[in-house]
């Protein structure tokens, strides 16, 4: 890993990362209160069979209890997009963005090996989400205590909650340096990350909304994803596996291909 | 030492063959010049040179590492400057050339020195590059390729777009760099320059080497363009050694004469010459010659 390089990337995206975190920060801390203010009511509706069930399915997430409502606030597609800055966004551009403006062969005419170009890059890109997931449970955890609901919050939990974040995250952003590193113009690269992540996302939804679909969750690393077992301590340890298996796997496919591609000469 | 040298360099994108068995020596403390049209195979040695390809065939060694098990060994002791360099937008020159210097992992002794002769001041590096024209960006470039006092300078075309003035400075920062004992290594397409400043030159051409020579051989053995005028009987040229192309007329002879004057000259030496005029050789023709015979053969 290099420092400089870590140092630079890290400055590059501090405002857009200052203002994804900021939003996942206020969104986080949304949920706790739609969940006291309505939450009760939601249960009746649901109750009363007027809501069909699925509705209380996608990714875990619902409104019923806090629980419920922190991992909606993770796995809403405003939470989504906003992960995707980096998860997509960033990764996908990270070697292909330099690549394809030309700095790449600028950084590259240094000292700096391909593994340790990927690894900082890599690193980095946990870096920003880590702190944006961390930003969304800090602000769960605010929300909870300002609404009055904290003690239903199994605070010792959410370190694992967000673990599990960064790694479902992490995993689209291993695809995405993986697709970075692989192709020399960032249309492809971005393309593929985000059509990996859309695609699997859709089987997640599908499954949760159609009973019949439920067979395609397992292929969707959404469904891996589960932050409100997490807290009500029903965690299984394949959950974790399956996704850090997903990031090992694009590791290692970034690690073979990318000291072995050629870079000619910028288009 | 060699600084470089290349044996049976190769390079084949699938059936285009961008670099074909190139072998050449650049010797330490020189300044190497690269000559070749777009498409000839330049970029492609010099991006083989510091490990952005890999070689279909053949190898390399620069500073005595090997260019492809060593190669980021030898980018620390290399200054690179890429034709057309892209710089960060959004990063001041300043910040620029520190973000550089740090990847780098030497200290930048010679950027106040750069700086200076290149007249960028501190005034001008506290601006985002974004704002910079062609020939500061260039000016940048050319900073951070050499701040760090590299052992080998491998530059493409260093002198684009830079004015007049700025390339005479230029010029003579790679004058100081040879006094200091550093090597460049140098491709352009301005013939001017490179015979300015280099003391050898290759010229390739679709991925294979037409030459190596010094300057000064290139130009000696290059055709001299002689007009002179003369009273009385014309010299007799029939036959004399390097001689070519004798055309008479009026009292005007004009002819070619290659490689050793010395004959030449003691055959109008019985005539009564009454003006001469040689036009030098010039790299340009030279340049243009070996590629004539090239595409002849």
């Amino acid at each position: 890993m290099n420092a400089a390089l870590l140092r630079h990337t890290w400055r590059l995206q501090r405002l857009k990362l200052a203002l994804v975190a900021l939003a996942l920060l206020v969104w986080g801390g949304l949920m706790p209160f739609i969940y006291a203010k309505f939450g009760s009511q939601f249960k009746s509706l649901l109750a009363s069979g007027l809501l069909p069930r699925q509705f209380t399915r996608l990714g875990g997430g619902d409104v019923f209890s806090l629980p419920g409502a922190v991992a909606l606030s993770l796995i809403h597609p405003i939470a989504m997009i906003l992960t995707s800055v980096f998860a997509v966004g960033f990764s996908a551009f990270a070697i292909a963005g330099e690549r394809q403006r030309g700095t790449l062969e600028v950084v590259l005419a240094r000292p700096l090996g391909r593994w340790t170009l990927y690894f900082t890059l890599l690193a980095a890109t946990f870096g920003f989400l880590a702190s944006a997931i961390g930003a969304l449970l800090i602000g769960n955890i605010a929300g909870s205590t300002l609404a009055g609901v904290i003690a239903e919050l199994p605070l010792e939990k959410m370190p694992l909650v967000w673990l599990n974040g960064v790694m479902l995250f992490g995993s689209f952003a291993a695809i995405g340096l993986a697709a970075s590193g692989s192709f020399d113009r960032t249309a492809p690269a971005f393309g593929w990350t985000l059509g990996i992540a859309v695609v699997m996302y859709v089987l997640e939804v599908l499954g949760s909304l159609w009973p019949d679909a439920e067979v395609l969750q397992p292929y969707s690393l959404f469904h891996y994803f589960k932050p409100k077992a997490i807290l009500l301590g029903e965690a299984q340890p394949i959950d974790f596996t399956v996704l850090l298996a997903v990031i090992v796997t694009a590791i290692v496919w970034t690690i073979v291909v990318l000291p072995r591609r050629d870079f000619a000469a910028p288009i | 030492m060699h600084a470089i040298q290349t044996d049976s360099l190769t390079k084949h994108y699938q059936a285009v063959h961008a670099l074909d068995a190139l072998t050449i020596d650049v010797r330490q403390g020189e300044i190497f010049g690269f000559l070749g049209p777009n498409g000839a195979g330049k970029s492609t040695t010099i991006r083989l040179l510091l490990g952005f390809l890999r070689p279909t065939a053949g190898h390399a060694r620069v500073l005595g590492l090997d260019m492809v098990t060593e190669s980021v060994a030898i980018r620390r002791r290399v200054g690179y400057l890429p034709g057309g360099i892209a710089l960060y937008d959004t990063l001041t020159g300043e910040e620029q050339l520190d973000y550089l210097a740090r990847l780098t992992g030497r200290p930048p002794i010679r950027r106040a020195a750069l700086c200076e002769r290149l007249e960028l001041s501190a005034r001008t590096l506290a601006r985002r590059v974004r704002d910079y024209s062609r020939g500061m960006r260039q000016k940048i470039g050319i900073v951070q390729a050499l701040q760090h006092d590299p052992d080998l300078a491998i530059l493409d075309e260093p002198s684009e777009g830079l004015d007049p003035l700025m390339q005479r400075a230029f010029y003579g920062i790679l004058e100081s760099l040879k006094a200091d004992g550093r090597t460049i290594f140098f491709s352009s397409h301005v013939l001017s320059e490179v015979e300015r400043v280099c003391d050898r030159v290759a010229i390739i051409r679709r991925g294979r080497l037409v030459l190596v020579e010094d300057i000064a051989g290139l130009l000696a053995r290059r055709r001299r363009n002689v007009t002179l005028r003369f009273e009385g009987a014309p010299p007799r040229l029939d036959g004399v050694p390097g001689v070519s192309g004798i055309e008479l007329s009026d009292g005007r002879l004009a002819c070619g004469v290659d490689g050793d004057v010395q004959p030449f000259i003691a055959a109008i030496a019985a005539s009564r010459v009454t003006d001469l005029t040689i036009e030098p050789a010039r790299l340009e023709e030279a340049f243009l010659e070996f590629y004539d015979q090239a595409d002849s053969a």
